[in-house]
């Protein structure tokens, strides 16, 4: 039987995640060494692992390449489609909230409001639940500068210390949502092995409370 | 403008030889499953009104589906599945049959799917639908069905089984408005507990709530039911409980092992299923690659009330997983090329057939010269050539 293959989302949850499976006894000497690799055995070959951006993590688990995934709370609502969330992991803890320029009352008002952000399936989510028709405007890079430049009214953003917001004269005025990483599983896989990954869901649900 | 000359549209594709093969032979073993099961297999069109798939319980998303007009501007959709026209084809054509009928169906559906995602637009499904019969037979023969078709094309695969009543019974004795059922169902259909726990934290603690909590948890094989029991006692989703235990006690004969698990977090297209509903997975493929149940409201929609269940088959996926095994083997190439000299060529061609019928693969060159005739063997790497 082939190893259990977890997609890892690169950087700052991949090693949180490792520290995890080192706690619960796995040696994960090959991914802290792992040079250009991007497929690595751990422990004695129980699982393989697989570092992607954070969207792709998604893609792989949805195309079942790969059986689960850890991957934040963010990404799977502006990508999210069909897969099981199995677990919150508790770290990564982060927020997405609504900001504009300091002083200034967003809800004012008949013009339509214009939001800049990176996450238009969330921003667009949100102000629908509010029955709110805003124009969304998609940035890639520092949102912050969008209301300062005058481009948009508001943004919609990660905010984890809200010093960034706070330097550029920006104040939260509404949370979105909690955001965290969570543990993924592929649809059919989680029926085909089934033992295999609950084995390793309890453990890790284990050592996150 | 540049024209789309040379491409196919996002999400279709050309199949070229041992895919054609490979799919003959796929879809040849589940229809003799089909045959064998006294199914009859009809066609429907694959423009259909929009109507047809716009019913209330239809759960196909308007952004899904294929659009255009036709000459009176009334809007068509490129059928996103097979089930509903034969519901609407049942209700009127078959109207006046004596029931039950069992179909089955053979054709391309057409989904539109967000871009660069890898999936397919189109599609083959087949599948069965037995319309006119309620109850437990009916259940058991089309679980017998599809578990006949899935095991013709493959060893390794797994069968889960549920009840939609579980979740709607649960849900009904909640104090909740629809939307908010619906992120709750979306969230065990998910196996997403902590938006589960979140949506149920907010409601009044009681036994329906604790129940469905674990409604995700719980899948597995036949221990699953006890758990189930304590869960649900008391509520009303005891009766499908007890239902789907026996309809998993009849199936045991079968030894199916742990081929088939319960499920009873099994909770998609909830407005459509009313009875069982199931999924099929074979290993490699990383979606459901059969999915049906019992949908006896259906059919009341277009006026002809009647039980009905079915299931449908990816067939596409399980070609293309069957293509990748190492074992198969689609030569298309011939045994035998026959060359004619000038003025045999029906004496050839006679050759041909009779080599044929023997069981030799065999094929007629068409090339002018024998020359070309062995140069093209060679490339081909067909090892034999005879001249007439």
């Amino acid at each position: 039987m082939k190893p259990l293959r977890i997609a890892l989302t690169k950087g700052r949850l991949e090693k949180t995640t490792i520290e995890l499976l080192e706690k619960i006894g796995y040696n994960c000497d090959e991914v802290k060494n792992k040079g250009r690799r991007l497929i690595l055995p751990i422990g004695n070959n129980d699982f393989e692992v697989v570092l992607a951006k954070a969207a792709d993590v998604i893609t792989y688990v949805e195309h079942g390449v790969c059986d689960l995934g850890v991957v934040g709370k963010d990404t799977i609502l502006e990508n999210g489609s069909s897969f099981y969330e199995l677990l919150d992991l508790g770290f990564g803890k982060c927020r997405f909230a609504l900001a504009t320029k300091k002083g200034t009352d967003f809800y004012i008002g008949y013009n339509t409001k214009t939001i800049a952000t990176k996450y238009p399936n969330v921003t667009r989510a949100f102000f629908d639940d509010k029955d709110m028709d805003v124009r969304i405007i998609k940035i890639e890079g520092s949102v912050e500068l969008a209301p300062l430049v005058g481009l948009a009214d508001g943004i919609v953003d990660i905010v984890e210390t809200g010093s960034t917001l706070k330097a550029n004269g920006l104040e939260v005025i509404e949370w979105v949502c909690d955001i965290s990483a969570r543990l993924i599983a592929n649809t059919a896989s989680l029926k085909l092995r089934k033992a295999e990954i609950e084995e390793l869901q309890k453990k890790l649900e284990a050592v996150t409370k | 403008m540049k024209k789309n000359l040379k491409m196919t549209p996002e999400g279709t594709k050309d199949f070229l030889f041992a895919e054609c093969s490979a799919m003959d032979y796929i879809c040849s073993s589940i229809e003799k499953v089909f045959v064998k099961g006294g199914f009859k297999r009809v066609i429907t069109p694959a423009l259909e009104f929009y109507d047809v798939f716009s019913i209330p319980s239809s759960g196909i998303s308007q952004e899904s589906m294929f659009k255009t007009t036709d000459n009176k501007g009334r809007l068509l959709v490129a059928r996103p599945d097979s089930t509903l026209p034969i519901a609407r084809m049942v209700s009127t054509r078959l109207k006046n049959n004596t029931l039950p009928v069992r179909l089955y169906y053979k054709q391309a559906v057409y989904r539109n799917n967000p871009s660069l995602a890898g999936r397919r637009n189109e599609f083959l499904q087949m599948g069965v639908e037995l319309l006119g019969a309620k109850g437990k037979r009916a259940d058991l023969e089309i679980l017998t069905s599809a578990i006949k078709s899935i095991s013709a094309v493959a060893d390794d695969f797994r069968i889960e089984l549920g009840h939609a009543e579980v979740f709607n019974a649960l849900s009904k004795e909640l104090d909740i408005d629809d939307d908010y059922k619906e992120k709750i169902r979306v969230s065990i259909e998910s196996k997403n507990y902590s938006a589960l726990n979140n949506l149920l934290d907010k409601l009044e603690p009681c036994k329906t709530v604790s129940a469905i909590r674990s409604l995700p948890s719980l899948f597995g094989g036949e221990e699953v039911f006890a758990d189930a029991y304590d869960i649900c006692k008391g509520t009303g989703a005891e009766k499908a409980l007890d239902y789907l235990h026996s309809i998993y006690k009849e199936l045991s004969v079968l030894e199916l092992g742990n081929k088939l698990i319960i499920d009873l977090g099994l909770v998609q297209r909830n407005d459509y299923y009313t009875g069982i509903v199931f999924t099929g997975y074979i290993n490699g493929i990383g979606d459901a690659v059969i999915s049906g149940g019992r949908y006896d409201d259906l059919l009341s929609e277009f006026d002809a009330p009647m039980g009905a269940a079915g299931f449908a088959i990816d067939t596409d996926a399980i070609t293309m997983k069957h293509l990748s095994d190492d074992n198969v083997n689609y030569s298309d190439n011939p045994d035998v090329l026959v060359f004619a000299e000038d003025g045999h060529e029906m004496k050839a061609l006679k050759y041909v057939d009779e080599l044929n019928e023997k069981g030799i693969k065999a094929q007629f060159s068409v090339l002018e010269t024998l020359e070309e005739t062995e140069q093209f063997a060679k490339s081909r790497g067909i090892a034999k050539v005879e001249t007439v």
